[in-house]
Formats: structure tokens, C-alpha cells, sequence
């Protein structure tokens, strides 16, 4: 039942900051996810904790033993820190054919023969790959390719597993049957997961915890509804959900625990559930698409300006004075473009100040007059 | 108390990073090659400078007026600037002139005809082109003078040259050539083109292979006609490869020692490197100068070359997925164009065999007929009882040369595995710490002997080991040939181990996989045929280089390139010649044989 500590730990490439002073706890047994754009540091972040990057500064441990300190210049190697990793690529080896692929690792640890055919054969059913044992990687579909490394990777039973964007080779469908099967695995095998990823679908769908990054430097660290609905920043916010927050620039008039805000033609009264901390009148209120309440009638007047139905849900793009809103409808429904319609604003509205880095100062409700 | 504390941390620090460091192979690899190819190479080229300014004995010490080993400005003076009976412009800018020529027509006549048949082979549906394109590489695999003897003893005839005897042309046909055909500029210049149009070939074929077929498309569906897509859109994309090609074959014109030998020095035609070789003997001090000159050339199309290839990346990365390219209907004109080719291919690659068979028994020269022939100089006995001339047996029951085919193997089998094995190795290091200083560096120095002149690189290397009393022997000319083909090897190190994934490594690497085991059970096997080759180019090259050796070997008899040349200095023709065909089957069967075992092939390594 591992944790992993990282303390203070920064990578830099020459003048280049990776990862900067990174500070991070991973409970045993969770699904962790480190999320964000291409370039932000969530691979380095990865391989540094699996030894396969050297850190500049800092420390980690896992499971109470520590694997790097710069300070105490200890340094284990990857193989000593009793993990595994599944690569993006797979790196599933050619010339080894599928048993060859899982029993390689195994042979390396000295198992003896028997053992590693039954450890293999275990592997092969667990996830259904038993018939392909003797073909060659080049041999087997995308997703067949990628249970084979899952099985490569599992089969020394590590207590903690790494995954770098794993599902991104694959096709749409396939990625959402890999999670479902992923989530499974992580309750069969009982160990701590880290998953690296740019598809903020698939943190939110998969971890206890999202640690969503950008530049090198940790945004926010929270389970994933928890992000949703209070997203520490704008950075954060406009990251976690699709289709994306709806974000006004605007000025407010800040009054204890309500403000009078105006952004354009807009104006309402923000009813926030503790003082708001905002530093100069300049604010940006965020809007989820799925709390903009489209209607027939009431509300105010807006034109559509694209309907984008999918089936299930709707997504329309309203035009108010040249301000576009994005709304999400349960349903189909085809508005016709250029047809007008009225909105409301229901459920939660946050506002951000720009001043203080685009820092969530006040989460509530908005009222439109 | 509390500084020694932070002193004591900080001497963790360091010496926690430099555990870390030296802990990942490819740093030490790097560090190794670092010293180990500044001893080989840096060295050697200083010491060869230093040769520049000093005073020889003998010969140079009485023209200098000067006492041997002293420092001096004479040789650059006596070289550059003497106009006392033309010297300068004889020794020195009349060769410099005709090498710039020399190589500039033959880099030309290699890029029209590979690219033209690359072309061809690529983009139409010509016929027979499974045998053009297995066809073509034979000349680069064979030793470079072969043509140039082929050319010689075709079209040589008793008014020119040497005038010692009528060639097949002559004899046979009689039709007597003209001196400018048959030695000379024009003769050097296209033996070494179609020697070196393979490269063309493979680089620009490469490429064509290579392009996405959309680009095509695309103009066409925007209705332009097909020679202006050619025009427009292919040539541009190959132009870079066209490029690269021509800097190659400049290069290794220009340090061709072999073919201007044989066609240009019976005429008293010199190109820089056949200077140098006759300076050599008496006046070394301005001989290290002329191999000066020729490296600085070859560091200058160095960084010439990289300018152009780095912009060739954005080509190369476009490979579409498109893989059916809409070939080119030759049409009537398919039939004949193929003819035409095989036979310039069979003119090139199988009659100088031919040819070298026939004159290897004839008895008398020019004299053709059955009656005139022997396998006397092949596995005859008492030569000497009959003949005025030559070796008492046939070659083929002679120690001698059998012992040399032994030496030689010997040592290309050794610089083909010390090279290959070092090229893997710098090839790893240089591709896992792709981008940082210390492999930039490695990667430059390994490919820094592909610039120095075979001829020169010996000279150096004979220089140096007049100081190393232990470098002697078998140990310096296979320390010489695994320095020199390094290059060959580490480039095809370099170029696979790029293509594989770092993922590959690391997904052993984390079930604790130990280095070596790494290498041997996951890297090598994957990338076996790209590694082999790495082999294999210097071993051919090994096998049928003369120039890198021939100020050398212990004696003339040590290797059979070497024979070869004292036979044919002696005019014991059809030694020569049997000699010649020896070498080349050895080495045709060298390379047929690993091709058919390992797959390795020499068009994966040529190049770039």
C-alpha cells in the first residue's frame, strides 16, 4: 500500500524549467492523474518519479523508503523502486512474440519456469489476450497491442503503476471500453496508479484525484468534481470541462457578500456564500454551459448563432450583442440558426480576478436582469 | 558549524549528480569516444600540422638549406609561392585546378545519371527494373579502380600514354582513341561519376520513395501538366538530396587516389591527392600541406552538407500515407530506355569482369585469339622458364597471394568489427543524449575521418606512428581502417538507433534489466539489419582499399590492393589482372554472402 512524496522537486534543462518545485502526496491505492496541456511537465513529472529522469531539486519517496534526495545524494534506479510504467507507444518489443513480451521482465527477476508460464498464463486471461500468445506485436491491432503491455507491465506486480497517455493511439471507441477496463484493473490489482494525460475526459472520468499543471507549476490538486465546480483559476477552470466554461470579461461593483456586475449589454447581481475578495473593479465571471437555461420565453432575448446536436445533448452558441454563450441542452434540438430564443442563468457562476492571476475569488450564483 | 553543514550537503549534491550521470551508459560510452576519438583523430591531424612547419632530413633538409627538425615557413613558401620554373603552379595550382574540375564533372555525372535512373526506377513503370536497381550499387562495391583499369585497358593503344600495347579497342576493332578519351580529365572525371552514382541513386531514389504521393495529386487535380510537376514540385523536393549528393561526391572525388593514378599519371595529369603521393617520398613537409588543404575542403563541404541536410528535414518528415504513387506511362519509349540502360549497366559493372578474365590469360597483349590464351598466370607452374617476366606459379598456387587474401580478410573482418561494434555504441550514446554538447561533439569527431582523404589519413597515421615506437604492423593498419570507416558505421548507429523509440530501452530498463543484456536482447536484435550493415560497409571497404594503406603496409605483399598495384607498376599485366578479378569476386561474395545471411545490405548504410 504505497504513497508517494514528492517534495520541492524541480527539473530543469539547462535554463529550461520543467517542473518547478513541485510538491505532491499520493495516497495508496489512488487513481491519480496528471493533467494538462502538451509541455506543461506532467511526463517529466511521471519519469522522475519512476527514476527514469534525474530531478535537479527536491526529494521522493515511496512508501515511506526514499528514492531521491538531491540533498542526500540518493539516487535508486528505476528497477529498485518496484513500479512499473506502460508507455505511450506501448514499447511493446517486436522481435518477442506476446508470451516472449510478458515472460522477459520475469526471467530477468530470476523467476523460475514454471512460475512465470503460470504468472504469464494468468496475465493472458485476466486480460483476454489468451489466443494471441505466440503472434508478434506487429501482428495484433491497436488494442490488442496495448493489453499485451498492460499484462508486460503487470506482470511483476508492481505496486505502483505508471501510465503515460496511454489510450492516445487508440480510436474513440476503444479508448472509452480501455477506461472502463482501466478503472477495473485498479480495483483487481490493488495498487497505486499515476496516469499522465492531456484529455481532461478522461481525468475526470477515471481518478480520485486530478493534479492539473501548467508550466511546470501545480494549478490545482483535487478530486475531479471537486475541480469542476471550483476550479482554483481560470487556468483550471477553462481546462476541465467540454464544451468549455463560458468566461465574460466585466466590471463589478463589490458589495460583502454580493456584487452588481455589468460585461457588455449584461448586467446582474452576484449572490456569493462568503465575501468577495476582489482587487480592482475588474472581474471575469465563469458560467458552465449546462447553467445557461435556454427557453422559449423567459429571460433575455438572444440570437443562435450554430446548433450542434448530438443526440443525447445539444450544444448552442448564442449570440447576445456580439458576446457568444455557450449553452448545453439535454436533448436534441435543432434550433434553426439566425432564430432567436431567450436564456437565463441557473445554477453556479464563479468570478475570477485578473489582477490576482486569475485566482477564483467568489463562487455563487448570478442573477440577470 | 553551520557552513560546514552546507558544505557537507552541496559535496552530496555533486556527488549525487555525478552518480546519477555516470550511472546512465551513454554518458560513459560518450565520455570514452570523447578521448578516445580526440587521441585518434585530433591528435594525429595536430601532429600532421606540426609536420608542416619542420624540416625533413634527407632530400628537403639540403633544398631548405636548412638542419632537419628545425621550425619553418619553407615548405608553405616553396609550395605557394615559387615561381621559379613554374614550381608552384606545377606542384601545387595546376593539381588544385584539375582536382576542382575533376570533381565538380564527376559529382554532375553521378547526380544526372543516379537521379535520372533513381527517377525512372521510382516514378515510371520502365521495365526490367528489378535488375537495374539490383545492378546499380555493383560499381560502389567494387573497388573504385576497376573502371579505371577496365577504361584503360579497353581504349589504350601504342600512340598514347605509356604506348605500350593496344587495348581491346585497338586490337580488335582498330579504332585508335584519342589521349583526351582514354586519360585525363574527361576519363577520371566519369569513372568516378558513374563510381559514385550510386550514392545519387540511393539518396535521391531514397526521397522519391519516400514522397507522399498527395503532393503529386494535388497539382494534378489543380490541372498542371506533368512535366511542369516534375519541374515544380518533385525537383524542388529532391533538391536537397541532390545536394547532398553532390557535396558527397565532391568529397570523395576529390580524395580519390586510385582512378587518377591509373588514368591521369601516365600523362603526367596530377589532382591533388596523386601530388601528394609522389611528394610524399622527398619533399614530405609540402605533402602534409596539400593533405591540409585537402581536409580543410572536406570540413568545408562538411559544414556545407549539414547546412543543407538540417533544411532537408522538413521534407523528409512529410511521409504521407498515401502509398500508391501514380507512376508515369512510359509508354513505346519504356522499351528502349530500358535497353539502353542495362546495357550502360552491363558495360559498367559486368564487361570490366569480362574484360579482366580475358586479359588475365592471354599470353602476348592485344592479341585475342584462342591460341593466345593460357590459365598459365592463374595455375601455371616454372613460369619463369618460359616467361621473361613475372612470378614463377600462378596466382593461385602462390603463398604470397594467398597469404595476402588471408591478411586482408583478416583485416577487414577486424576493422569491420571494431568499427560496426563502435558505431552501435556511438550511435546509443549519441541518440540518447541527442541534443546535449557532449554528443554533438562525439557525433562530429567520429564523422571527422570520413573528410581526410584516405591517402592523407595514412599519411598522418605514418607520421605519427614514426613516434609511437609499438603502433607497427597488423595493429596500425587495422587501428587506421577502424578509425577511418567509423563514420560508415556510426551513421547507420546513429540513424537506427534514432528510429527506435527511447521506450523500447526503458520498458526493460524498469523490470531491472542489466545494460549489456539491453543492448544484446532487445536493441541489436530489433534494428539487426541497420546495425549489420554498419558491418558490412567496412568490410567491402576495407577489403578493396588501397589508398588508405599503400604508405602502410610492411611491404607491397602484406595485402592484395597493394600487390596489385606493385604488378601493375611492374607491367606484369596479367598478374595484374588476375589479381584484380580475385579481389573483386572476394568481395562481391563478401557481400552477396552476409546480404543472403543477415539482410544487411549496402544501400542502407551508404550516404549522408
Amino acid at each position: 500500500m504505497p504513497e508517494i512524496r514528492l517534495n520541492n522537486v524541480s527539473k530543469r534543462f539547462g535554463k529550461f524549467v520543467a517542473v518547478d518545485n513541485l510538491n505532491l502526496d499520493i495516497e495508496s491505492n489512488a487513481f491519480i492523474t496528471l493533467l494538462g496541456p502538451s509541455g506543461c511537465g506532467k511526463t517529466t513529472t511521471l519519469r522522475m518519479i519512476a527514476g527514469l529522469e534525474t530531478p535537479t531539486e527536491g526529494s521522493i519517496s515511496i512508501d515511506g523508503k526514499v528514492v531521491f534526495d538531491a540533498d542526500r545524494g540518493i539516487n535508486l534506479p528505476p528497477n529498485k523502486r518496484d513500479v512499473g510504467f506502460l508507455f505511450q507507444n506501448y514499447a511493446l518489443w517486436p522481435h518477442m512474440t506476446v508470451y516472449q513480451n510478458i515472460a522477459f521482465g520475469l526471467e530477468n527477476l530470476k523467476w523460475d519456469k514454471k512460475r512465470i508460464r503460470e504468472r504469464a498464463n494468468e496475465l493472458l486471461k485476466m486480460l483476454r489476450i489468451e489466443q494471441f500468445e505466440s503472434r508478434y506485436p506487429s501482428e495484433l491491432s491497436g488494442g490488442q497491442q496495448q493489453r499485451v503491455a498492460i499484462a508486460r507491465t503487470l506482470a511483476p506486480g508492481p505496486k505502483v503503476l505508471f501510465m503515460d497517455e496511454p489510450l492516445s493511439n487508440l480510436d474513440a471507441k476503444l479508448r472509452m471500453e480501455m477506461r472502463t477496463e482501466l478503472k477495473r484493473l485498479h480495483k483487481d490489482t490493488d495498487s497505486t496508479f499515476v496516469y499522465v494525460t492531456h484529455d481532461q475526459l478522461e481525468a475526470m472520468t477515471l481518478s480520485t484525484r486530478v493534479c492539473i499543471m501548467e508550466n511546470g507549476v501545480l494549478q490545482q490538486y483535487a478530486p475531479p468534481l471537486t475541480m469542476y465546480n471550483e476550479p482554483a483559476n481560470l487556468f483550471v477552470a477553462d481546462f476541465m470541462g467540454n464544451p468549455t466554461m463560458n468566461f465574460l470579461d466585466g466590471e463589478a461593483k463589490v458589495n460583502g457578500n454580493t456584487a452588481e456586475v455589468s460585461f457588455g449589454t449584461l448586467h446582474g447581481v452576484f449572490h456569493a456564500s462568503a465575501p468577495i475578495d476582489l482587487k480592482t473593479s475588474r472581474c471575469v465571471l465563469g458560467i458552465r454551459p449546462e447553467f445557461i437555461h435556454i427557453s422559449e420565453t423567459e429571460g433575455i432575448r438572444a440570437s443562435v448563432y450554430s446548433t450542434l446536436p448530438s443526440g443525447m445533448e445539444t450544444t448552442v452558441k448564442l449570440d447576445v450583442g456580439g458576446t457568444l454563450l455557450t449553452a448545453v441542452v439535454f436533448g436534441g434540438v435543432d434550433y434553426p440558426v439566425d432564430s432567436t430564443v431567450c436564456f437565463a442563468f441557473s445554477g453556479r457562476a464563479i468570478l475570477f480576478d485578473r489582477e490576482q492571476g486569475g485566482k477564483n475569488v467568489a463562487e455563487g450564483t448570478m442573477e440577470l436582469m | 558549524m553551520e557552513q560546514a553543514g552546507i558544505r557537507k550537503i552541496q559535496m552530496r549534491r555533486l556527488q549525487g549528480r555525478a552518480h546519477a550521470w555516470l550511472s546512465k551508459p551513454a554518458n560513459v560510452i560518450l565520455m570514452i569516444f570523447l578521448v578516445a576519438l580526440t587521441l585518434l583523430t585530433l591528435y594525429p591531424l595536430l601532429s600532421m600540422l606540426t609536420e608542416t612547419f619542420t624540416i625533413h632530413t634527407g632530400r628537403e633538409a639540403r633544398a631548405a638549406g636548412q638542419k632537419a627538425g628545425e621550425l619553418s615557413l619553407y615548405h608553405f613558401r616553396r609550395l605557394f609561392l615559387t615561381s621559379e620554373n613554374d614550381y608552384s603552379s606545377i606542384q601545387f595550382y595546376q593539381p588544385f585546378f584539375n582536382t576542382l574540375i575533376v570533381s565538380v564533372s564527376s559529382s554532375v555525372i553521378a547526380i544526372l545519371f543516379g537521379g535520372v535512373v533513381a527517377f525512372l526506377v521510382t516514378r515510371t513503370n520502365l521495365k526490367y527494373k528489378k535488375f537495374i536497381s539490383g545492378v546499380f550499387t555493383f560499381p560502389y562495391i567494387m573497388p573504385a579502380w576497376t573502371l579505371a583499369l577496365f577504361w584503360e585497358t579497353f581504349f589504350k593503344n601504342v600512340n598514347i600514354g605509356l604506348k605500350t600495347s593496344n587495348g581491346i579497342m585497338a586490337s580488335v576493332f582498330g579504332i585508335f582513341m584519342p589521349e583526351w578519351f582514354v586519360y585525363g580529365a574527361f576519363p577520371i572525371a566519369l569513372v568516378l561519376g558513374l563510381h559514385y552514382a550510386p550514392f545519387a541513386y540511393i539518396l535521391i531514389g531514397g526521397i522519391l520513395r519516400n514522397m507522399d504521393a498527395n503532393l503529386e495529386e494535388a497539382a494534378t487535380i489543380l490541372k498542371t501538366s506533368r512535366p511542369r510537376i516534375i519541374w515544380r514540385i518533385t525537383l524542388p523536393i529532391v533538391k536537397p538530396a541532390m545536394l547532398s549528393t553532390f557535396l558527397l561526391v565532391f568529397a570523395s572525388s576529390m580524395s580519390a587516389y586510385s582512378v587518377p593514378v591509373f588514368l591521369g599519371s601516365p600523362v603526367r595529369y596530377y589532382v591533388l591527392s596523386t601530388k601528394m603521393k609522389s611528394l610524399m617520398d622527398s619533399y614530405p613537409g609540402q605533402a602534409y600541406i596539400i593533405v591540409g588543404v585537402m581536409i580543410l575542403f572536406g570540413v568545408a563541404i562538411l559544414l556545407l552538407n549539414q547546412k543543407v541536410t538540417n533544411s532537408r528535414k522538413q521534407f523528409t518528415t512529410v511521409t504521407g500515407k498515401s502509398g500508391q504513387i501514380s507512376k508515369i506511362n512510359l509508354g513505346r519509349a519504356n522499351r528502349p530506355i530500358a535497353i539502353l540502360l542495362v546495357i550502360i549497366l552491363l558495360m559498367v559493372a559486368v564487361v570490366p569482369l569480362v574484360t579482366f578474365a580475358l586479359e588475365s590469360v592471354i599470353i602476348k597483349a592485344g592479341d585475342y585469339t584462342l591460341g593466345n590464351m593460357t590459365l598459365d598466370f592463374w595455375i601455371g607452374t616454372e613460369l619463369d622458364k618460359r616467361l621473361d617476366q613475372g612470378d614463377s606459379t600462378g596466382i593461385l598456387l602462390n603463398p604470397k597471394v594467398w597469404n595476402a587474401l588471408g591478411y586482408s580478410l583478416g583485416l577487414a573482418v577486424t576493422c569491420a568489427l571494431a568499427a560496426g561494434t563502435c558505431g552501435i555504441l556511438v550511435g546509443y550514446g549519441v541518440a540518447k543524449r541527442r541534443g546535449s554538447r557532449l554528443a554533438s561533439w562525439v557525433n562530429s569527431l567520429s564523422f571527422f575521418p570520413y573528410l581526410m582523404p584516405s591517402l592523407a589519413f595514412g599519411a598522418i597515421y605514418l607520421a605519427m606512428s614514426s613516434r609511437v615506437t609499438w603502433l607497427r604492423g597488423f595493429l596500425l593498419l587495422a587501428l587506421v581502417g577502424s578509425v577511418k570507416y567509423l563514420p560508415f558505421a556510426s551513421r547507420s548507429g546513429v540513424n537506427a538507433m534514432l528510429q527506435l523509440s527511447g521506450e523500447i530501452e526503458e520498458a526493460a530498463l524498469i523490470t531491472g534489466v542489466p545494460w549489456w543484456k539491453r543492448m544484446l536482447r532487445v536493441i541489436f536484435p530489433i534494428q539487426k539489419s541497420s546495425f549489420l550493415s554498419g558491418y558490412l560497409l567496412p568490410l567491402v571497404s576495407c577489403m578493396r582499399e588501397l589508398s588508405l594503406f599503400v604508405l602502410l603496409v610492411p611491404t607491397s605483399n602484406t595485402i592484395l590492393t597493394t600487390m596489385l598495384m606493385q604488378y601493375s607498376e611492374k607491367g606484369w599485366a596479367q598478374f595484374g589482372n588476375a589479381i584484380n578479378l580475385l579481389i573483386i569476386i572476394v568481395v562481391l561474395l563478401v557481400n552477396f554472402i552476409v546480404n543472403k545471411l543477415t539482410g544487411a545490405s549496402i544501400d542502407k548504410g551508404v550516404g549522408g
